[in-house]
């Protein structure tokens, strides 16, 4: 690790009140850590939220707004207003809504309260896919061929691009992310209205219309990279998932480690990503995120906040991530060095989601039963309880179901006799695909790619 | 799910309600039983009209909640007006202030939105209210 800089000026930041800005399971999963260092906790709530279980839990609850997000979890003054009336010293955004703000994270400090998560400006130089690309190849960290700048307005430029990195190309919006702005070109004749098209989708969806070209890889499987730093220069890397099990772009089960990828080289990868972290001097948890094809890491992008998929790093590492980066955020020096830093067993992560598992539409209603797995080895973070009304307004995950075992296959038959024993009435979820997936032979195998799961739901509407 | 009474007057102030807050001027709902209009004049209150075989008991007042624009410490008057300033029942328009929500050293001023009796506060002065909470009730005048 490199020598502690302690000449940040939040390095030494105390709180006893985190005002959590988030609601859902990862407000209870917060709530949890909260309590275990000692802190009390405030809860938010829109009104369809009021009656939510970590709202009453919580050492004060504060409804901040109407059902819609955009008036409620994502309205920065309405949270900030909250945090002062109960007199909150940091707040804790979780994953999704404002987590990725730089502009939240800078009104949260500039309000003098502790944003529990990176200082603005990273947020900003990782939000931006070309600065965030720039960083990256600065710090070694291997990325997707193609120029870290933003495409130019001339059109023979951009073809002489794309005739450089070679065909298929794709096209991204350089302020996009989660899957939406981007256009994939297979040759040359579809290039100028690829572009036209996602400069469009790019000034409309994320209010700028730069965009940049990458390789366009077919067939890569999704790994990430978990990292932990405090505010004094220190940094580790946790160890590596497989996220490749994606519909829509939206991940549906995880794993730690990545089956099949040899130590030395995600050895590497990872210590690059703990020096890019120093260089932009990045301060709690972060996730980096890689297209992994041929024996090769390709970076995409960083996720500057904790992670969906965070528990299956927590159970192969046996490191509290969010315990870990709320003290990053109290000012407190790491307490482990890479050395420290082990991956024990295979862990799983299933999202269940109030869906139907035939259409994906969303499945609203009263729950009125529910049976969850208790047993050691099995973990389930949820916020849901026989009584709890699922809201239409917000995203469908009402609980994750995390196995741990001693190798991949026991927790392959671990997971598939939690997912047994899981269930919830009274509305539609996914947890018949997720009991089916887990009888497949090639995921069974870790043979599959970030299409595998849409090329097996298609083989299984066609059988 | 279960079947909406349109004849409840309860039900009805409860859309009555959601539609002020939302700033939508009318509704209708037909069912096998009777049709429901409900439309919010400015100023005036709602007009309900319902017709069909249900109809509302509306011998009991159809009374308005008063619930907190945002979050802040509910104060019932100014802090410069006199106490019996905080006398109730009293008759209010609905552009009169009913109390406060202080937000540190600003305090918002919260009008009754229709004319009436207000007849309860639903929250103890200087407590915590979020979005939505009760604050009072007002009932119709006779």
């Amino acid at each position: 690790m490199a020598e502690p800089l302690d000449n940040t000026a939040s390095a030494k930041q105390r709180f006893d009140t985190v005002l959590i800005a988030n609601r859902g399971e990862i407000a209870a999963r917060i709530q949890r850590a909260c309590r275990e260092l000692g802190l009390k906790t405030v809860a938010i709530c829109s009104e369809a939220d009021k009656h939510a279980p970590y709202g009453k839990a919580a050492d004060g609850l504060i409804c901040i707004g109407p059902s819609n997000a955009a008036k409620s979890y994502l309205n920065q003054d309405a949270i900030l207003l909250a945090a002062r009336l109960t007199g909150a010293g940091a707040i804790h955004p979780g994953y999704g809504f404002l987590s990725e703000s730089a502009a939240f994270s800078k009104a949260v400090e500039n309000a003098g309260l502790v944003f529990i998560g990176p200082e603005a400006s990273s947020i900003a130089t990782m939000g931006d896919k070309i600065s965030a690309k720039r960083a990256m190849i600065a710090a070694g960290v291997p990325c997707v061929p193609g120029p870290d700048t933003s495409l130019p307005g001339v059109a023979a430029a951009v073809e002489r691009i794309a005739q450089e990195i070679g065909y298929p190309v794709i096209i991204k919006a350089a302020g996009g992310g989660g899957g939406r702005g981007m256009r994939v070109v297979p040759e040359a004749d579809a290039l100028h209205e690829a572009i036209a098209l996602t400069r469009e989708e790019a000034r409309q969806a994320f209010g700028s219309p730069e965009l940049y070209m990458e390789k366009f890889l077919e067939h890569p499987r999704h790994i990430e990279i978990q990292v932990l730093c405090d505010a004094h220069g220190n940094a580790a890397w946790l160890g590596h998932r497989d996220c490749s099990m994606q519909r829509r772009h939206q991940k549906v089960v995880e794993e730690a480690p990545a089956p099949g990828i040899a130590p030395d080289v995600i050895h590497s990868v990872g210590l690059a990503c703990v020096k890019a972290c120093r260089q932009i001097g990045y301060r709690g948890v972060g996730t980096f995120e890689f297209l992994y094809e041929n024996g090769a890491f390709y970076f995409i992008e960083m996720n500057t906040r904790l992670q969906v998929e965070h528990p299956v790093t927590e159970m192969t590492s046996g490191i509290d991530i969010v315990h870990a980066q709320i003290r990053a955020a109290q000012g407190e020096p790491l307490d482990l060095r890479q050395d420290d830093v082990r991956c024990d067993g295979h862990s799983f992560e299933c999202r269940i989601n109030a869906e139907d598992p035939d259409n994906f539409l969303p499945s609203a209603g009263l729950i009125t039963d529910l049976a969850l797995p208790q047993e050691p080895g099995i973990r389930v973070d949820t916020h849901i309880h026989a009584g709890y009304r699922v809201s239409p307004y917000y995203d469908s995950l009402i609980a994750k179901l995390i196995v741990h075992a001693p190798t991949r296959a026991e927790a392959i038959a671990k997971m598939r006799a939690a997912l047994a024993a899981t269930r919830v009435d009274g509305i539609s979820t996914n947890l018949p695909l997720l009991r089916a997936l887990f009888e497949d032979e090639a995921f069974a195998r870790g043979d599959m790619d970030i299409h595998y799961l849409e090329q097996w739901l298609r083989q299984r509407r066609t059988a | 799910m279960s079947a909406i009474d349109l004849s409840d007057p309860a039900t009805i102030a409860v859309l009555t309600d959601a539609l002020i807050a939302a700033g939508v001027d009318g509704l209708e709902i037909t069912k096998a039983g009777g049709h429901l209009r409900i439309v919010v004049s400015k100023g005036e209150g709602a007009r309900v009209s319902l017709i069909g075989n249900a109809q509302p008991d509306f011998s009991a007042p159809l009374v308005a909640i008063v619930k907190a624009p945002m979050a802040g410490r509910f104060c019932a008057s100014h802090p410069s007006a006199p106490a019996e300033a905080e006398h109730l029942p009293r008759a209010v328009s609905d552009k009169d202030v009913i109390g406060f929500l202080r937000i540190g050293f600003v305090l918002l001023p919260i009008p009754a939105g229709r004319s009436g009796l207000l007849t309860r506060r639903l929250t103890e002065p200087d407590a915590l209210v979020g979005f939505g909470d009760p604050l009072c009730e007002i009932e119709p005048l006779q």
